[in-house]
């Protein structure tokens, strides 16, 4: 019994050092954030001599970045509202139904879900920019919510078909109309399917680059993810302009991730696995 | 057993929001496919002569040749390295949920943020890795890794594993939590060692995971542009441009709107093509 305790404390001690080795790339990227430039080059990995702040003032302000967050947050919101109704109300006469009709529109659905926003980001340039939408918190909104609806609509026909029949007929047998039925019984219920929802949007919208490179130039639509690739540039990359932009960007979710860790995983994990 | 009428009225913004931005757009890419369009005034039909570019230039070849080394580079070491660590921490509970979490937390990052920073890491003179080998010792190992076409691709491949070894870690370990304890019980009563159960028991039972994780990482990994967009921009000399960032920088770099659609409906058959032989071969072998 003893020598089975050590080797298991021994088999979790390495695993843990394993797992800091994992990270040890982010620890570079807090640490480097805080050392100026010409530290680095002289001593790539040694640690900070004095904490840098002016590093991470510089990025604060060239990344506009309250701005930034700010736009995430309510584009994030913005695109949760959305999906959850048009998906949810989509869903509500899909769930139970095996018509030709609805057959169909899961069909397209699913092949929504399959396709690589890739092969429309031409045409939806050319449409965006025909309609005015360029450049615009609208554009960007429609432009994400078209991206998570299929997905939604899928939690939501999962969900709704397990909330049990009697409900809904009991409603309806007390003169409901589809409308109200859908409005006073089933949404209220579709409180833990919207949270997870809204963690894969959340996620689309802070780490997406495709869209907001596509169809944002206004540096005060920015959302946080171009905003760091706007500020750190492509060519004669600087490391105290690189590591702090880097930290603010990841921060609202990093600190999200910490405070959620496990509802976050298994929210993902539970959504990818349907 | 709701009419026909509200069926059709519930199922109908979302309808026109999947109709304007997906199925008009997907027409749309087939349609300029087949047009020289450049962004502005009139779009001549050109036949099949984008595609036949992609076809007798060797540039677009080889755009599909490093997205398929890439593709299987990613896919394959990064389920092996979720299968790892899900098999250790499903034997060791008391580390389980903080390594589970640890592991998952570069996927909360952007690939901006993950391209830069591993960008840097590989740097030259000032990287992170160069400097840990000269500390080691190992001095003549150092080198510009994104500069040398032969170690470009596997050093984005390294940054993307990294990103979402995590991720299948978590999907794994849901796996795990599927299969009945009794057998692995079993397994356990008639003295099979660790190793045993985790080839025997394990991972046969581990084939729905496996699906969804090998499917999962292909459609990511299969249209993905940004580590290469951001660490080096397709070069040295092509050896890291994946079809998607072509079709960026077609699109972007050259306005050429035709070609970049002709490119994107190659991308497109590729991508059903691969899903479908994927699930029709994974779902064969869970039932095996």
């Amino acid at each position: 019994m003893h020598v089975a305790q050590v080797r298991t404390y021994i088999a979790n001690t390495l695993v843990v050092a394993l797992v800091i080795v994992m990270l040890l790339p982010l620890l570079y990227m807090i640490t480097m954030s805080f050392r100026t430039a010409t530290e680095i080059a002289q001593a790539p990995l040694a640690l900070p001599e004095s904490l840098a702040w002016e590093n991470y003032a510089r990025a604060f302000g060239g990344m506009n970045y309250i701005r930034a967050v700010i736009n995430s947050i309510g584009i994030t919101i913005s695109v949760t509202i959305l999906t959850a109704l048009l998906g949810s109300m989509a869903a509500f006469p899909l769930a139970r139904n095996t018509s030709r009709f609805a057959r169909g529109i899961i069909l397209l659905v699913a092949l929504g879900l399959a396709t690589p926003n890739f092969v429309t980001i031409t045409p939806i340039y050319v449409i965006f920019r025909d309609l005015g939408l360029l450049d615009s918190y609208l554009g960007i909104i429609l432009a994400f919510t078209a991206l998570n609806l299929p997905l939604a609509v899928f939690f939501y026909v999962g969900f709704i078909g397990a909330i049990p029949k009697d409900l809904m007929e009991a409603a309806k047998l007390d003169n409901c109309t589809d409308w109200q039925i859908f409005w006073y019984v089933v949404r209220p219920l579709l409180g833990p399917a919207t949270a997870t929802l809204s963690l894969f949007v959340m996620l689309m919208v802070w780490n997406d680059f495709t869209y907001p490179l596509l169809l944002l130039t206004d540096k005060d639509k920015f959302t946080v993810t171009i905003s760091v690739y706007r500020f750190v540039g492509n060519q004669n990359i600087q490391p105290d302009m690189l590591f702090p932009a880097a930290v603010l960007g990841s921060l609202p979710l990093l600190a999200l991730f910490v405070v959620f860790q496990r509802r976050i995983v298994s929210g993902v994990t539970a959504g990818a696995v349907k | 057993m709701t009419s026909r009428k509200s069926m059709f009225l519930f199922t109908l913004p979302a309808l026109i929001v999947l109709g304007v931005f997906f199925v008009y757009p997907i027409l749309l890419t087939f349609q300029m496919s087949f047009t020289d369009f450049s962004g502005v005034g009139e779009a001549e039909p050109v036949g099949l002569k984008n595609y036949d570019r992609i076809i007798s230039r060797s540039r677009y070849p080889d755009a599909l040749w490093v997205t398929a080394k890439f593709t299987v580079i990613v896919v394959l070491f990064q389920t092996l390295a979720g299968l790892f660590f899900a098999a250790l921490l499903h034997r060791l509970p008391a580390v389980r949920n903080f390594a589970r979490a640890a592991l998952f937390t570069p996927a909360m990052m952007s690939f901006v943020v993950v391209g830069y920073v591993w960008q840097f890491i590989y740097s030259p003179f000032s990287g992170g890795l160069n400097a840990l080998l000269r500390g080691a010792g190992l001095d003549w190992l150092a080198k510009g890794w994104l500069g040398d076409p032969d170690t470009a691709l596997y050093a984005i491949a390294i940054a993307h594993i990294w990103m979402f070894t995590g991720y299948t870690t978590a999907i794994f370990l849901a796996g795990y939590a599927n299969i009945p304890s009794d057998i692995d019980e079993a397994g356990r009563l008639d003295g099979a060692s660790s190793w045993q159960r985790f080839r025997w028991l394990e991972v046969p039972l581990l084939a729905p995971s496996f699906t969804i994780n090998i499917m999962l990482s292909t459609i990511g990994t299969l249209k993905t542009f940004e580590l290469p967009f951001i660490m080096t921009r397709g070069g040295p000399d092509g050896a890291t441009r994946t079809l998607s960032l072509e079709i960026i920088e077609q699109l972007f770099g050259r306005y050429k709107f035709g070609f970049a659609s002709a490119l994107s409906i190659v991308m497109l058959v590729i991508v059903i093509a691969v899903a479908v032989f994927q699930n029709w071969y994974l779902r064969r072998r869970e039932d095996v």
